[in-house]
Protein backbone atom coordinates (compact mmCIF):
# COMPACT_ATOMS: atom_id res chain seq x y z
CA UNK A 1 0.00 0.00 0.00
CA UNK A 2 3.02 2.30 0.96
CA UNK A 3 4.48 1.42 -2.30
CA UNK A 4 1.52 2.05 -4.45
CA UNK A 5 1.30 5.63 -2.89
CA UNK A 6 5.00 6.49 -3.58
CA UNK A 7 4.69 4.97 -6.63
CA UNK A 8 1.72 7.92 -7.46
CA UNK A 9 4.10 10.21 -5.38
CA UNK A 10 6.69 10.08 -7.63
CA UNK A 11 3.98 10.89 -10.72
CA UNK A 12 3.24 14.06 -8.72
CA UNK A 13 0.01 13.16 -6.91
CA UNK A 14 -0.30 13.51 -3.42
CA UNK A 15 -2.15 11.51 -1.07
CA UNK A 16 -4.58 14.45 -0.84
CA UNK A 17 -5.56 14.83 -4.85
CA UNK A 18 -6.16 11.08 -4.59
CA UNK A 19 -8.79 11.51 -1.67
CA UNK A 20 -10.64 13.93 -3.68
CA UNK A 21 -10.74 12.36 -6.88
CA UNK A 22 -11.85 9.46 -5.32
CA UNK A 23 -14.54 11.01 -3.24
CA UNK A 24 -15.95 13.52 -6.91
CA UNK A 25 -15.27 10.08 -8.49
CA UNK A 26 -18.03 8.21 -6.38
CA UNK A 27 -19.96 11.16 -5.73
CA UNK A 28 -20.97 11.44 -9.19
CA UNK A 29 -21.28 7.54 -9.77
CA UNK A 30 -23.89 8.17 -6.96
CA UNK A 31 -25.50 10.71 -8.49
CA UNK A 32 -25.65 8.77 -11.74
CA UNK A 33 -27.08 5.59 -10.15
CA UNK A 34 -29.65 7.74 -8.54
CA UNK A 35 -31.05 9.30 -11.82
CA UNK A 36 -30.86 6.13 -12.76
CA UNK A 37 -33.28 4.88 -10.12
CA UNK A 38 -35.89 7.28 -11.14
CA UNK A 39 -35.82 7.02 -14.82
CA UNK A 40 -35.11 3.24 -15.34
CA UNK A 41 -38.04 1.64 -17.31
CA UNK A 42 -37.55 -1.80 -15.61
CA UNK A 43 -38.35 -1.31 -11.91
CA UNK A 44 -36.27 -4.24 -11.13
CA UNK A 45 -33.00 -2.13 -12.51
CA UNK A 46 -34.12 0.72 -10.84
CA UNK A 47 -33.62 -1.11 -7.23
CA UNK A 48 -30.60 -2.31 -7.86
CA UNK A 49 -29.26 1.11 -9.03
CA UNK A 50 -30.92 2.38 -5.66
CA UNK A 51 -28.11 -0.66 -3.78
CA UNK A 52 -25.61 1.23 -5.58
CA UNK A 53 -26.77 4.63 -4.66
CA UNK A 54 -27.22 3.45 -0.37
CA UNK A 55 -23.51 1.98 -0.71
CA UNK A 56 -21.94 5.83 -2.56
CA UNK A 57 -23.42 7.52 0.43
CA UNK A 58 -22.12 4.90 3.18
CA UNK A 59 -19.03 5.87 1.19
CA UNK A 60 -20.30 9.66 2.08
CA UNK A 61 -20.04 8.76 5.77
CA UNK A 62 -16.72 7.39 5.68
CA UNK A 63 -15.42 10.62 4.57
CA UNK A 64 -17.21 12.07 7.30
CA UNK A 65 -15.26 10.05 10.26
CA UNK A 66 -18.74 8.24 10.70
CA UNK A 67 -17.31 4.28 10.39
CA UNK A 68 -20.37 3.30 12.52
CA UNK A 69 -23.09 4.42 10.38
CA UNK A 70 -21.96 3.65 7.12
CA UNK A 71 -21.77 -0.21 8.80
CA UNK A 72 -25.19 0.62 9.62
CA UNK A 73 -25.88 2.09 6.55
CA UNK A 74 -24.67 -1.13 4.19
CA UNK A 75 -26.37 -3.26 7.25
CA UNK A 76 -29.88 -1.95 7.48
CA UNK A 77 -30.20 -0.42 3.88
CA UNK A 78 -28.06 -2.66 1.84
CA UNK A 79 -28.90 -5.87 3.92
CA UNK A 80 -32.58 -5.29 4.91
CA UNK A 81 -34.21 -2.57 3.14
CA UNK A 82 -33.18 -3.71 -0.57
CA UNK A 83 -34.25 -7.25 -0.15
CA UNK A 84 -37.57 -6.41 1.17
CA UNK A 85 -37.94 -4.37 -2.12
CA UNK A 86 -36.69 -7.01 -4.33
CA UNK A 87 -38.96 -9.76 -2.41
CA UNK A 88 -41.99 -6.94 -3.10
CA UNK A 89 -41.07 -6.26 -6.41
CA UNK A 90 -40.93 -10.26 -6.96
CA UNK A 91 -44.45 -10.65 -5.76
CA UNK A 92 -45.92 -7.84 -7.27
CA UNK A 93 -45.13 -6.37 -10.17
CA UNK A 94 -44.32 -7.93 -13.44
CA UNK A 95 -40.97 -7.97 -13.95
CA UNK A 96 -40.30 -8.26 -17.72
CA UNK A 97 -43.08 -5.63 -18.17
CA UNK A 98 -41.00 -2.34 -18.75
CA UNK A 99 -42.56 0.95 -17.45
CA UNK A 100 -42.08 3.04 -20.21
CA UNK A 101 -41.27 6.85 -18.73
CA UNK A 102 -42.65 9.07 -21.79
CA UNK A 103 -42.12 12.73 -21.74
CA UNK A 104 -45.81 14.19 -20.91
CA UNK A 105 -46.40 18.05 -19.67
CA UNK A 106 -46.41 16.00 -16.03
CA UNK A 107 -43.21 14.86 -16.25
CA UNK A 108 -41.81 18.15 -17.74
CA UNK A 109 -43.34 20.18 -14.71
CA UNK A 110 -41.92 18.10 -12.45
CA UNK A 111 -38.79 18.43 -13.69
CA UNK A 112 -38.96 21.59 -13.76
CA UNK A 113 -40.27 21.50 -10.24
CA UNK A 114 -37.10 19.13 -8.97
CA UNK A 115 -34.74 21.66 -10.96
CA UNK A 116 -35.90 24.65 -9.33
CA UNK A 117 -35.47 22.81 -5.93
CA UNK A 118 -31.87 22.36 -6.48
CA UNK A 119 -31.01 25.40 -7.66
CA UNK A 120 -32.44 27.79 -4.70
CA UNK A 121 -30.40 25.13 -2.66
CA UNK A 122 -27.37 25.08 -4.02
CA UNK A 123 -27.89 28.85 -4.16
CA UNK A 124 -28.47 28.98 -0.62
CA UNK A 125 -25.80 26.88 0.45
CA UNK A 126 -23.12 29.24 -1.71
CA UNK A 127 -24.72 32.23 -0.18
CA UNK A 128 -25.30 31.46 3.63
CA UNK A 129 -22.64 32.93 6.05
CA UNK A 130 -22.17 29.31 7.75
CA UNK A 131 -20.65 29.18 10.91
CA UNK A 132 -16.74 28.18 10.67
CA UNK A 133 -15.64 24.68 10.44
CA UNK A 134 -13.99 23.03 13.05
CA UNK A 135 -10.93 22.06 11.51
CA UNK A 136 -9.35 19.66 14.28
CA UNK A 137 -12.71 17.82 15.20
CA UNK A 138 -11.72 14.74 16.62
CA UNK A 139 -14.48 11.96 15.85
CA UNK A 140 -17.13 10.58 18.01
CA UNK A 141 -15.81 7.01 19.09
CA UNK A 142 -18.26 3.98 19.15
CA UNK A 143 -17.94 3.57 23.24
CA UNK A 144 -18.63 7.59 23.04
CA UNK A 145 -22.01 7.15 20.54
CA UNK A 146 -23.26 4.01 22.55
CA UNK A 147 -23.36 6.22 26.21
CA UNK A 148 -24.78 8.84 24.93
CA UNK A 149 -27.70 6.91 23.07
CA UNK A 150 -28.08 5.25 26.93
CA UNK A 151 -27.90 8.11 29.07
CA UNK A 152 -29.25 11.73 27.02
CA UNK A 153 -30.89 10.10 24.31
CA UNK A 154 -32.18 7.22 26.25
CA UNK A 155 -36.08 7.66 25.99
CA UNK A 156 -35.96 8.51 22.10
CA UNK A 157 -34.07 5.05 21.82
CA UNK A 158 -36.69 3.35 23.87
CA UNK A 159 -39.75 5.09 21.79
CA UNK A 160 -37.80 4.22 18.68
CA UNK A 161 -37.71 0.26 19.73
CA UNK A 162 -41.41 0.47 20.31
CA UNK A 163 -42.29 2.06 16.93
CA UNK A 164 -40.13 -1.03 15.68
CA UNK A 165 -42.09 -3.52 17.23
CA UNK A 166 -45.32 -1.67 16.62
CA UNK A 167 -44.07 -1.41 12.97
CA UNK A 168 -43.48 -5.26 13.24
CA UNK A 169 -46.87 -6.46 14.42
CA UNK A 170 -49.21 -3.77 12.00
CA UNK A 171 -46.69 -5.20 8.66
CA UNK A 172 -48.14 -8.76 9.99
CA UNK A 173 -51.65 -7.41 10.23
CA UNK A 174 -51.83 -5.82 7.09
CA UNK A 175 -49.43 -8.27 5.01
CA UNK A 176 -51.55 -11.38 6.36
CA UNK A 177 -54.14 -12.94 4.02
CA UNK A 178 -57.59 -13.05 5.48
CA UNK A 179 -59.16 -16.68 6.13
CA UNK A 180 -62.77 -16.93 4.03
CA UNK B 1 -9.91 17.94 2.40
CA UNK B 2 -13.45 18.18 0.82
CA UNK B 3 -15.23 21.31 2.09
CA UNK B 4 -18.62 21.07 3.88
CA UNK B 5 -20.29 22.32 1.02
CA UNK B 6 -19.54 19.56 -1.74
CA UNK B 7 -21.52 17.51 0.75
CA UNK B 8 -24.49 19.61 1.12
CA UNK B 9 -24.41 20.21 -2.43
CA UNK B 10 -24.38 16.05 -3.03
CA UNK B 11 -27.31 15.83 -0.63
CA UNK B 12 -29.15 18.48 -1.91
CA UNK B 13 -28.54 16.59 -6.05
CA UNK B 14 -29.88 13.30 -4.29
CA UNK B 15 -32.83 15.25 -2.72
CA UNK B 16 -33.73 16.86 -5.93
CA UNK B 17 -33.43 13.54 -7.85
CA UNK B 18 -35.70 11.74 -5.72
CA UNK B 19 -38.16 14.63 -5.74
CA UNK B 20 -38.33 13.77 -8.91
CA UNK B 21 -39.20 10.30 -8.55
CA UNK B 22 -41.86 10.83 -5.79
CA UNK B 23 -43.50 12.97 -8.76
CA UNK B 24 -43.31 11.53 -11.66
CA UNK B 25 -43.21 7.75 -10.90
CA UNK B 26 -46.51 5.84 -11.05
CA UNK B 27 -45.11 1.97 -9.57
CA UNK B 28 -45.58 2.68 -5.37
CA UNK B 29 -42.87 0.62 -5.50
CA UNK B 30 -41.26 3.72 -7.25
CA UNK B 31 -42.29 6.11 -4.94
CA UNK B 32 -40.99 4.42 -1.57
CA UNK B 33 -37.55 3.84 -3.37
CA UNK B 34 -37.46 7.62 -4.21
CA UNK B 35 -38.52 8.61 -0.25
CA UNK B 36 -35.57 6.40 0.86
CA UNK B 37 -33.46 8.43 -1.26
CA UNK B 38 -35.02 11.65 -0.31
CA UNK B 39 -34.19 10.23 3.53
CA UNK B 40 -30.43 9.76 2.38
CA UNK B 41 -29.79 13.32 1.36
CA UNK B 42 -31.22 13.93 4.92
CA UNK B 43 -29.15 11.68 6.50
CA UNK B 44 -25.70 13.46 4.49
CA UNK B 45 -26.65 16.79 5.89
CA UNK B 46 -27.19 15.85 8.88
CA UNK B 47 -23.52 13.51 9.25
CA UNK B 48 -22.05 16.87 7.31
CA UNK B 49 -23.10 19.18 10.31
CA UNK B 50 -22.07 16.58 12.75
CA UNK B 51 -18.48 17.00 11.61
CA UNK B 52 -17.89 20.46 10.33
CA UNK B 53 -19.74 22.10 13.14
CA UNK B 54 -19.83 21.70 17.07
CA UNK B 55 -22.14 19.37 18.28
CA UNK B 56 -22.91 18.00 21.76
CA UNK B 57 -21.67 14.05 22.21
CA UNK B 58 -22.06 12.89 18.89
CA UNK B 59 -26.18 14.79 17.99
CA UNK B 60 -25.91 14.77 14.20
CA UNK B 61 -24.78 10.76 14.41
CA UNK B 62 -27.55 9.98 16.70
CA UNK B 63 -30.45 11.77 14.81
CA UNK B 64 -28.89 9.70 11.11
CA UNK B 65 -29.03 6.86 13.83
CA UNK B 66 -32.95 7.80 14.15
CA UNK B 67 -33.53 8.60 10.46
CA UNK B 68 -32.45 4.90 8.98
CA UNK B 69 -34.66 3.27 11.53
CA UNK B 70 -37.64 4.96 10.89
CA UNK B 71 -36.57 4.64 7.65
CA UNK B 72 -36.63 1.02 7.84
CA UNK B 73 -39.66 1.39 9.31
CA UNK B 74 -41.61 3.26 6.48
CA UNK B 75 -40.16 0.78 4.12
CA UNK B 76 -41.80 -2.24 6.04
CA UNK B 77 -45.26 -0.20 6.54
CA UNK B 78 -44.84 1.01 3.02
CA UNK B 79 -44.25 -2.72 1.14
CA UNK B 80 -46.88 -4.20 3.51
CA UNK B 81 -48.90 -1.79 2.21
CA UNK B 82 -48.27 -2.09 -1.38
CA UNK B 83 -48.67 -6.06 -1.20
CA UNK B 84 -51.93 -5.78 1.04
CA UNK B 85 -53.01 -3.38 -2.42
CA UNK B 86 -51.91 -5.27 -5.09
CA UNK B 87 -53.91 -8.31 -3.35
CA UNK B 88 -57.13 -6.56 -3.72
CA UNK B 89 -56.75 -4.44 -6.82
CA UNK B 90 -53.99 -6.46 -8.79
CA UNK B 91 -52.30 -3.74 -9.34
CA UNK B 92 -50.13 -1.41 -8.11
CA UNK B 93 -50.39 1.56 -10.21
CA UNK B 94 -50.83 4.59 -7.91
CA UNK B 95 -53.00 6.01 -10.99
CA UNK B 96 -54.68 2.62 -11.27
CA UNK B 97 -55.75 2.49 -7.41
CA UNK B 98 -59.36 3.89 -6.78
CA UNK B 99 -60.87 1.38 -4.03
CA UNK B 100 -61.31 4.51 -1.87
CA UNK B 101 -62.82 6.38 -4.85
CA UNK B 102 -66.92 6.96 -4.35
Amino acid sequence: MSGLIHLLNSHGLTEDTIIKATFYGIAGLTVLFAFFVVIARNIFHSALSLAVVLIGVACAYLYLDTEFLATVQVLVYVGAIMTLFIFTIMLTADVHKKMSLKINPRVLLSAYAAALILIILIKIINAGPWLPEVKDAVPLDLAQLGRSLMTNYGLPFEVISLLSLAALVGAIVIGKTEKK
Amino acid sequence: MIPQNHFLILSAILFAIGIFGVLTRKNAIGILMSIELILNAANINLITFNKFQKTPDGLGQIFALFVIAIAAVSAVIGLALVISIYRNAKTILVTKINLMKW
